[in-house]
């Protein structure tokens, strides 16, 4: 493992006039409780003025921002930013958040490769009747213009998993500008993806790292014209009315498998729990079988059960890291939720006691005996897993509120049902796994979507 | 019965008494039958020692308990020691703001009003408040001592008062209930109030409580015409953070002096910034000793923390008008040294107590 410096980095928030150090500051600290960077927490005058900023601040050309875009995303993955080598970089994340060290590495391109398609990918939402100009010579007939609904964009990021950061790049390239508040607990990505922003051509006014504490998040969201909102159920509750805030709520994602022939999926169904460490929205968190369950969820835990315990900066470490007093949390989070579910893993404990109050969570898997069990719905941010039965009768209700369905199904009429169905925002069919992405297909719809409308437009 | 006068506790307004004489005579006054406040005589039945030969130092203090609560129910005639006779000149009740239950009272005598605001006008011209300018207060009136200095104040520099109305009690209900729009209505509603005097009138000095000073900050018509008018920002009642107040001072207002007064109904009345700080210095109030006083401690061991460290601030009141020993405030506080020849501590970079840890989240993957 590479030596890390002793002495606690600085994150400073990154303003519209450039880096703002403030007295008030919050320790991030490893998993072992040492301190590794002070990051800023700005008050909320800095919020209000520098959400003004944003607002008065002029927009880069299309043109010049998918190139900057391009550019920083290259930055990002490769270079040396604020003197710190991607390698310290990835590390560092690895360190204070747990997660294995080659899920960082594969993020770090995943963000280089979103920065640099981010333009491109908001293609694939335009209306097809609309155009991105007026000038277009289609406009003589009458068009839709593609326009954006404001100027400003807030974020409200998460801090599980660094491709958090790949999405709000979109913004960037539909000409917002925006305002990312981080996580305290993992805000080195932003950070580090700000300041390679800026490095590679957007202006300080035009994007801005904003760590603040609670009392004045809020305040982001309002100096904002549109926000995005990472977070549990408290979030969608809080925010889910406001047409303005986007609510990333739970994941909840899913897989069914209505042949009773299981094995020729088993790999999709382990591989959808624990890539990434389980730790994403994407990851699933429950499996619903046709015929008896029990054999696929022992096989899944004999799978699982095979994952070795290894510390997350380790090459090949899979399974994500905590503080062992979190670990410890999660445990009995999870135990006190178990109700009349079978645990056919991780019953005699899920946390591993690497040494340092470092502890790894080790998979879990839980059998429950009917489909419309409450327990699937529990998602935790590690691989665990919830197998239920399913029959036909038991239909689209159980495998509501999805981010992800996985269908492993060759019945059109049930596929037709799940594609209706709202509350599920995507079905993969077939052996697909549920973390699967590409920068063409929305996610959990486009975020254009929200972020822009048309307006008719003619020129007699 | 007689204005009983004690040479130590009525010495002149511009006299400053030795601290341990004065805390001698103000504990012959407190408990003398004859003088003492049915409150404090009644209450020192139950006292442990006898505060009269007890009580010498400002360390001797820490033997009161902390009686502020009892100030919640107590008949306010009760409070107002005997030794004044009838000729008790009552300048008003002044309430806390009710935060953590009922309010407390306490009875404010001409006396000490008139030792306080010697203080404060001497203070006030080493800062450089203009006489003669108009005052605009933008805080809470009512029964809150916070208006009640300030038109002590004014009325003392010769100037006109504005004043906009804050009801804390009523924004408290409002937060409490989870009522966040209406709490946010109600503040806009005062920095709309704000607005005409500030257009209208030669406000020379604002006052102003730290969260609608940044809500008046948010209007860029209302920052240009404060730094246009206004010579002295003035702000009380609540707490500034250091980032917000270097913000304040060099970004948003910097043409307007800025000043801090800290201050609380139970110490019954205010103290101000120090005088001379330099740009980097924390916010640090002096003691108006032996009058006013602070210690900061370990709340555990009521103990003082070393200089420069926070711990929480104790008050204390002691005056003919009112005794109100050791009682431990929901502040905390950076402890620095008074200047020479006060009583306890100076604080600075003061902040409330609760501390709130981010909550741990365990179900979901954010």
């Amino acid at each position: 493992m590479t030596a890390l410096s002793i002495e606690p980095g600085r994150l400073d928030a990154l303003g519209p006039t450039g880096p703002y150090r403030t007295r008030s500051r919050s320790t991030v600290p490893d998993l072992a409780g040492n301190p590794v960077a002070e990051l800023s927490l700005v008050p909320r005058l800095y919020v209000q003025r520098t959400m003004a900023a944003l607002h008065r601040a002029r927009t880069l050309p299309p043109g010049e921002r998918d190139e900057a875009l391009a550019r920083a995303g290259r930055l990002f993955a490769t270079g040396p930013v604020n003197g710190l080598s991607a390698e310290h970089y990835q590390r560092m994340v690895s360190r204070v958040s747990g997660m294995p060290i080659s899920v960082v590495r594969a993020a770090t391109d995943a963000i280089a490769r979103s920065a640099a398609e981010a333009y491109g990918s908001t293609r694939w939402a335009r209306p097809y009747g609309a155009v991105d100009d007026w000038r277009d010579p289609a406009t003589r007939e009458g068009r839709a213009l593609w326009v954006r609904r404001g100027d400003v964009f807030a974020v409200h990021a998460a801090g599980n998993h660094p491709a958090v950061h790949t999405l709000w790049l979109e913004a960037l390239a539909l000409g917002y500008r925006v305002a990312v508040r981080p996580s305290r607990r993992e805000p080195f990505t932003p950070h580090r993806l700000i300041t390679a922003l800026r490095e590679a051509g957007f202006a300080d006014d035009q994007v801005v790292f904003l760590p603040a504490d609670h009392a004045v998040a809020d305040d982001i969201i309002r100096g904002a014209d549109l926000a995005m909102v990472y977070g549990g159920e408290d979030v969608t509750r809080k925010y889910g009315r406001h047409a303005d805030v986007l609510p990333q709520g739970p994941g909840r994602s899913k897989i069914l498998i209505t042949g009773e022939d299981w094995a020729p999926h088993l790999d999709v169904v382990v591989d959808s729990v624990s890539a990434q460490g389980g730790t994403a929205c994407v990851n699933t968190t429950a499996v619903f079988a046709a015929g008896d369950p029990r054999p696929l969820a022992e096989a899944v835990a004999e799978r699982l059960s095979a994952i070795p315990s290894l510390p997350p900066a380790d090459d090949d470490a899979v399974l994500p890291a905590r503080s062992l007093a979190d670990a410890r949390a999660v445990e009995k989070y999870l135990f006190d939720r178990v109700g009349d579910a079978e645990i056919l893993l991780g019953g005699d404990g899920i946390v591993d006691d690497l040494g340092d109050g470092i502890g790894v969570l080790r998979p879990a898997v839980m059998l429950v005996d009917r489909a419309d069990a409450s327990q699937t719905g529990i998602e935790l941010s590690f691989p665990c897993v919830w197998v239920a039965p399913w029959s036909p009768g038991d239909g689209v209700e159980p495998l509501k509120d999805t981010l992800v369905l996985t269908a492993i199904t060759r019945d059109g009429e049930l596929i037709d049902r799940l594609m209706a169905e709202p509350t599920i925002s995507n079905v993969y069919i077939g052996d697909q796994p549920t973390h699967w992405m590409a920068p063409w297909v929305p996610h959990d719809g486009y975020l254009a979507e929200f972020l822009m409308r048309t307006k008719g437009v003619i020129r007699a | 019965m007689s204005d009983a006068a004690d040479p130590v506790l009525d010495c002149p307004v511009d006299q400053v008494p030795d601290g341990e004489e004065f805390i001698e005579a103000a504990m012959r006054w407190h408990f003398d039958p004859r003088t003492g406040s049915p409150f404090w005589l009644a209450r020192a039945k139950t006292l442990d020692f006898d505060p009269r030969t007890d009580v010498r130092t400002f360390a001797d203090l820490r033997l009161f308990p902390d009686v502020v609560d009892e100030f919640r129910e107590v008949r306010v005639e009760d409070l107002v020691p005997r030794g004044y006779g009838s000729r008790a000149e009552v300048i008003g009740v002044f309430e806390s703001g009710g935060t953590t239950g009922p309010p407390k009272r306490v009875v404010t005598l001409a006396d000490w009003m008139d030792r306080l605001m010697h203080h404060q006008n001497r203070i006030m011209d080493a800062h450089g408040y203009p006489r003669g300018a108009d005052w605009l207060s933008v805080g809470p009136s009512g029964p809150h001592i916070f208006g009640g200095l300030i038109e002590q104040q004014a009325d003392r520099r010769g100037g006109f008062r504005f004043s906009i109305d804050l009801d804390p009690r009523w924004v408290k209900k409002l937060i409490g209930d989870g009522r966040l729009d209406e709490a946010d209505r109600y503040a806009e509603h005062l920095i709309d109030q704000s607005a005409h005097p500030l257009r209208t009138q030669d406000v020379g000095i604002l006052v102003i409580t730290p969260p609608l000073l940044v809500r008046l900050a948010r209007r860029d018509e209302l920052v240009a015409l404060v730094n246009e008018k206004v010579r002295v920002i003035v702000w009380a009642g609540a707490h500034l953070d250091p980032d917000t107040r270097v913000l304040l001072r060099d970004e948003v207002f910097p043409n307007v002096k800025i000043i801090g007064n800290y201050g609380s109904t139970m110490i019954m009345g205010a103290v101000s910034e120090r005088v001379g700080l330099g740009d980097d210095d924390p916010c640090v109030f002096d003691p108006f000793s032996p009058y006013i006083t602070f210690s900061v401690v370990d709340p555990k061991t009521r103990r003082e923390v070393p200089y420069g460290e926070r711990g929480q601030v104790v008050m204390n009141h002691i005056s003919k008008n009112l005794l109100l020993p050791n009682n431990l405030e929901r502040d905390t506080a950076l402890r620095i040294q008074p200047p020479p020849g006060q009583l306890g501590d100076a604080v600075a970079d003061v902040a409330p107590l609760a501390v709130f840890g981010d909550e741990r989240v365990i179900e979901g993957v954010y």
